[in-house]
């Protein structure tokens, strides 16, 4: 199985079962599916559905709610964090069809994958500092050898020479030794850090101890515990997070304080500079552009031609509440009818007219029943389709 | 009232945004010491001989780095200066009325502002030896120390 | 040659800038600004003792934080200084430059250090430029700075293979640029040949504009020194003039989207006026680098024909035809631009600094290939407004008329 990063393809997906959050997939019934390209590939499902997830390996991506398209190699790297998926997924090395939104939302899914920490420990770094850990004030009058023979991946046979107070270690095993410890390295670096239990070992015969038990029993006392040496810690980076929010009142002023009553009887209501003839709407107490009060008020619309349809992929926080706004939705500039040729009006456009409506298309307000002046007194425009 | 102030209202609404605050190595080291170990760290700048709290990575006068010149503060202090905040705010930390006070710890040179409780806001006077009182949990913000109290 | 009158010559002599990037948990906010600062003193090679003022500014509600320039003291070096804040949207980086060049122009102040920052992985980008917008309308519509509207004013000009070809095209270079650029926060490695791919399969914002259209949010501070021609002459070998500076407001322009008859845009109003009283005829001729400040690829493409008062279709065969690359005949933004790097209260800032880089000749690897002796920079901000300045190397211009 091809790795990167010291980590295969499968390892992220046969472990994404137990990364799972419940916590973090409330209210989330998906489908996400992966094709992984290259060696050690394939195609995945992960289906999350009431509080629960089933990954399966597969053929048939079809039904997905989202897919992420990607190499071996960039989908690894990112999901243990060595590439930066914004970057990849910005290059064109990932790619995702379908719903965006819960590629975002996977990150709170699933806890990062981590790489299985390997044990700093070796069986030749305990024996390094054996002769250290001699404590001779606990070992007087002994003239003995204690043999090691530890097998596997990483063991060795050791023999530590006890006599006249001093310690001294050989590599091999001598035939005179009072007692030899046989274990596995595995299992000797445990028991030497305290996850394993002597005793367990013993009773389940993990560890062998041949010639006298009773030196065997005295061995915690002639050496000193081992310490692991400590890894170098990250310095914990505080960050606070926080959501304003401050109540403010706003003054409307009486231009568009009248603009608000005109809503409210469900008219919309534009002013227009003396001088000029400009009219604008909502009406903003002077025309810019001849620096003179703009007091009068003229009904226009409500309907109108639409001049720019802006639809809104990107969910930004509603400033009222700091909620992120629901995606996709439209935005429309309508030139209202009766307004003249440059003042377009600002509004949101009916979502189920999002999919065929277009610049020159002719709408028109839906009212809110509950008018208090404000933007919300229109709910939206939408399409006059009669 | 004139006739065009008829048309004047005034709208409620509400500033919402979302953010957060990186603290850095330097404000970090700062609040850990505060949470995991209930000690109060300064800086020292060597050429002025401040020593300054909330530790900063420049001596704002002598513009000289001395962000690794960490010295140990006392955990209590003296009242250099206080209000009583009366009012009520929900921005507010307290419940009025409380006290706000300047608070020199013993080895600082300047004093910072936090909350003075167990004490009658009317006996608080400067000069009086207050001790900190740490937060029991996590806060890592300068509430870690959760409030000052008078010494017995 | 024609000038625009200044009360005393003004000289860029120290530039530092911090590395850019999307997110800097090691610093705090005054801790990120004194790296800039400390490198820019260095470059000048004077001491905060020297400098006479400063000018402070950054986007207002981006941190979330209220008078940053005063506590910000620590980091700046404004203990007992005169300290301007200044705040006014996306030109900030180049108003707090305008300032500079005004006070010291004036006789005020003799050197004066501009410092612009944002600390954007703070705040919320798009949720604080949202927050400007009047509250009682524009505000509960608005989506920050993100509009597809120039996308489609481009598309229905050109139509929308050449327009969409030409953005991405301009996208892929200045990526190229920014992988110059060691300061840059973000270089794709991308390549010509993923136009096609890049048109079609990067996420939608709004409309036509896409996420890799777009730029970036990054963190990041610039400082620049100031000082008048006296002071310049002595502490620098290579002082970098201001020759001009302007800026043009309008009022905001919400109310005209979809419109584009008869509207002359604040870039060429401003290029017009700057150009005009300055008896600059040929721009594209005439500057040998043009540092814009341009939020997108779309804004990018348009704006080209605003700043260089181009008819037609010129702005597009620029792009088509390379020109705006590094060894091009007018080089846009070899620095990789607001594109790659965009900490947005520097931003601007960025866009004069790297322009005097290139006039120094000190910009690096992405030092274009001849002599600069006349750099154009631009800031942006707001629904539509500008500063737009103009560097020299040579005092040459004096010899008025």
């Amino acid at each position: 199985m091809a790795k990167y990063f010291d980590v295969s393809v499968e390892d992220i997906f046969n472990t994404m079962e137990a990364r799972f959050r419940v916590e973090g997939a409330k209210g989330v019934n998906a489908v996400l599916a992966y094709d992984i390209s290259g060696d050690g590939g394939g195609k995945w499902l992960v289906e999350v559905r009431d509080d629960s997830v089933k990954v399966a390996k597969t053929d048939d991506l079809s039904g997905f709610s989202v897919k992420t398209s990607a190499d071996a190699e960039t989908f690894v790297g990112v999901n243990i964090g060595k590439i930066d998926g914004t970057q990849a997924f910005m290059s064109g090395k990932i790619k995702i069809e379908g719903d965006m939104a819960l590629v975002a939302a996977s990150a709170k899914m699933f806890t990062r994958y981590s790489l299985p920490k390997k044990s700093a420990v070796t069986v030749q770094g305990i024996f390094d500092t054996l002769v250290a850990r001699f404590q001779p004030q606990n070992a007087a009058g002994l003239d003995i050898s204690v043999g090691y023979d530890i097998t596997g991946d990483g063991g060795g046979q050791w023999t530590a020479v006890l006599k006249d107070g001093k310690c001294a270690l050989e590599t091999g095993l001598r035939d005179n030794c009072a007692v030899v410890n046989s274990v596995k390295a595995k299992d000797y670096i445990d028991l030497i850090l305290g996850k394993l239990d002597p005793m367990v070992a013993m009773g389940s015969g993990r560890l062998k101890l041949k010639g006298d038990m009773n030196v065997a029993m005295q061995l915690p006392k002639i050496f000193a515990k081992f310490e692991p040496p400590k890894e170098e810690e990250e310095q914990e980076l505080i960050v606070i997070k926080r959501n304003i929010s401050v109540d403010m009142k706003y003054s409307t002023g009486p231009v568009m304080g009248k603009f608000f009553e005109g809503l409210i009887e469900k008219k919309i209501l534009a002013n227009k500079c003396p001088k000029c003839g400009r009219m604008q709407v909502p009406p903003r107490e002077v025309c810019a552009e001849c620096r003179c009060w703009a007091g009068d008020m003229i009904e226009v619309g409500p309907s109108g031609t639409i001049t720019l349809i802006e639809i809104i992929y990107y969910s930004s926080p509603d400033p009222l509440t700091g909620e992120t706004r629901e995606t996709p939705y439209a935005q429309v500039h309508i030139l209202l009818d009766g307004i003249g040729k440059e003042e377009t009006f600002w509004h949101l456009l009916k979502n189920e007219d999002l999919a065929d409506t277009k610049k020159g298309d002719r709408v028109r307000p839906v009212w809110s029943d509950n008018r208090v002046g404000s933007v919300h007194d229109i709910i939206h425009f939408e399409r006059i389709r009669d | 009232m004139t006739e065009e102030n008829k048309h004047c209202y005034i709208k409620e609404g509400k500033l919402a945004l979302p953010y957060q605050y990186f603290a850095g190595r330097i404000g970090s080291k700062f609040l850990v010491s505060l949470r995991d170990k209930k000690k109060i760290l300064g800086v020292k700048c060597e050429k002025c001989g401040k020593v300054f709290i909330p530790p900063r990575k420049t001596c704002e006068r002598c513009f000289e780095d001395i962000s690794e010149k960490w010295v140990e503060l006392s955990n209590e202090g003296e009242v250099t200066n206080f209000t009583v905040v009366r009012t009520d705010d929900k921005h507010h930390p307290r419940k009025a009325p409380y006290v706000l006070a300047m608070i020199k710890l013993g080895g600082a040179d300047t004093p910072i502002a936090h909350i003075l409780d167990g004490v009658d806001p009317d006996s608080v006077k400067i000069g009086m030896k207050v001790k900190a009182v740490f937060a029991d949990k996590a806060v890592n913000t300068m509430l870690q120390i959760d409030r000052f109290e008078p010494v017995k | 040659m024609k000038k625009h009158k200044k009360n005393r010559n003004v000289a860029i002599v120290g530039i530092g800038q911090t590395h850019h990037s999307s997110h800097r948990e090691d610093v705090n906010q005054p801790e990120m600004i004194h790296e800039a600062v400390e490198l820019a003193l260095k470059d000048a090679g004077i001491g905060i003792e020297d400098v006479d003022a400063l000018v402070h500014g950054n986007m207002e509600l981006f941190e979330m934080v209220h008078q940053p320039d005063l506590w910000h003291v620590i980091g700046t070096g404004g203990y007992g200084k005169a300290c301007y804040r200044v705040t006014t949207g996306g030109t900030t980086g180049a108003t707090i430059v305008g300032v500079g060049d005004n006070i010291v122009a004036s006789g005020l102040h003799d050197i004066v250090m501009i410092i612009g920052f944002e600390k954007q992985q703070e705040g919320h980008t798009t949720g604080g430029i949202t927050n400007m917008a009047d509250p009682l309308w524009a505000r509960n519509l608005q989506t920050g700075a993100l509009t597809g509207a120039t996308a489609e004013k481009t598309i229905n000009e050109f139509g929308a293979d050449r327009a969409k070809r030409a953005a991405m095209r301009l996208r892929v270079t200045l990526d190229k640029h920014a992988s110059l650029n060691p300061h840059a926060h973000r270089n794709f490695g991308l390549d010509y040949d993923q136009i096609d791919d890049l048109m079609v399969n990067s996420p939608q914002l709004v409309g036509e504009l896409r996420l890799i259209h777009m730029c970036s949010q990054s963190d990041g501070a610039v400082a620049i020194i100031l000082a008048c021609e006296e002071k310049a002459k002595k502490i620098s070998k290579k002082p970098v003039w201001i020759r001009d500076h302007v800026t043009v407001h309008r009022e905001e322009t919400f109310n005209m989207f979809g419109i584009n008859e008869n509207q002359e845009v604040t870039h060429h109003n401003a290029a017009r006026k700057l150009f005009g009283r300055n008896g600059i005829t040929n721009p594209r001729e005439y500057f040998d680098v043009f540092e814009m400040y341009d939020p997108s690829s779309w804004w990018g493409l348009d704006w080209l024909r605003e700043f260089l008062q181009l008819e037609g279709d010129e702005h597009l065969k620029m792009v088509e035809n390379d020109e705006v690359s590094i060894n091009g005949s007018f080089p846009l933004n070899p620095s990789g631009g607001v594109i790659s790097t965009n900490p947005i209260g520097a931003t601007a800032a960025l866009r004069v600094a790297e322009a005097a880089l290139q006039v120094r000749g000190d910009a690096g690897a992405h030092q274009i290939p001849r002599e600069v002796k006349h750099a154009l920079a631009s800031g942006f901000g707001g629904t539509f407004w500008t500063v737009l300045f103009m560097l020299e190397k040579d005092l040459d211009w004096q010899e008025a008329e």
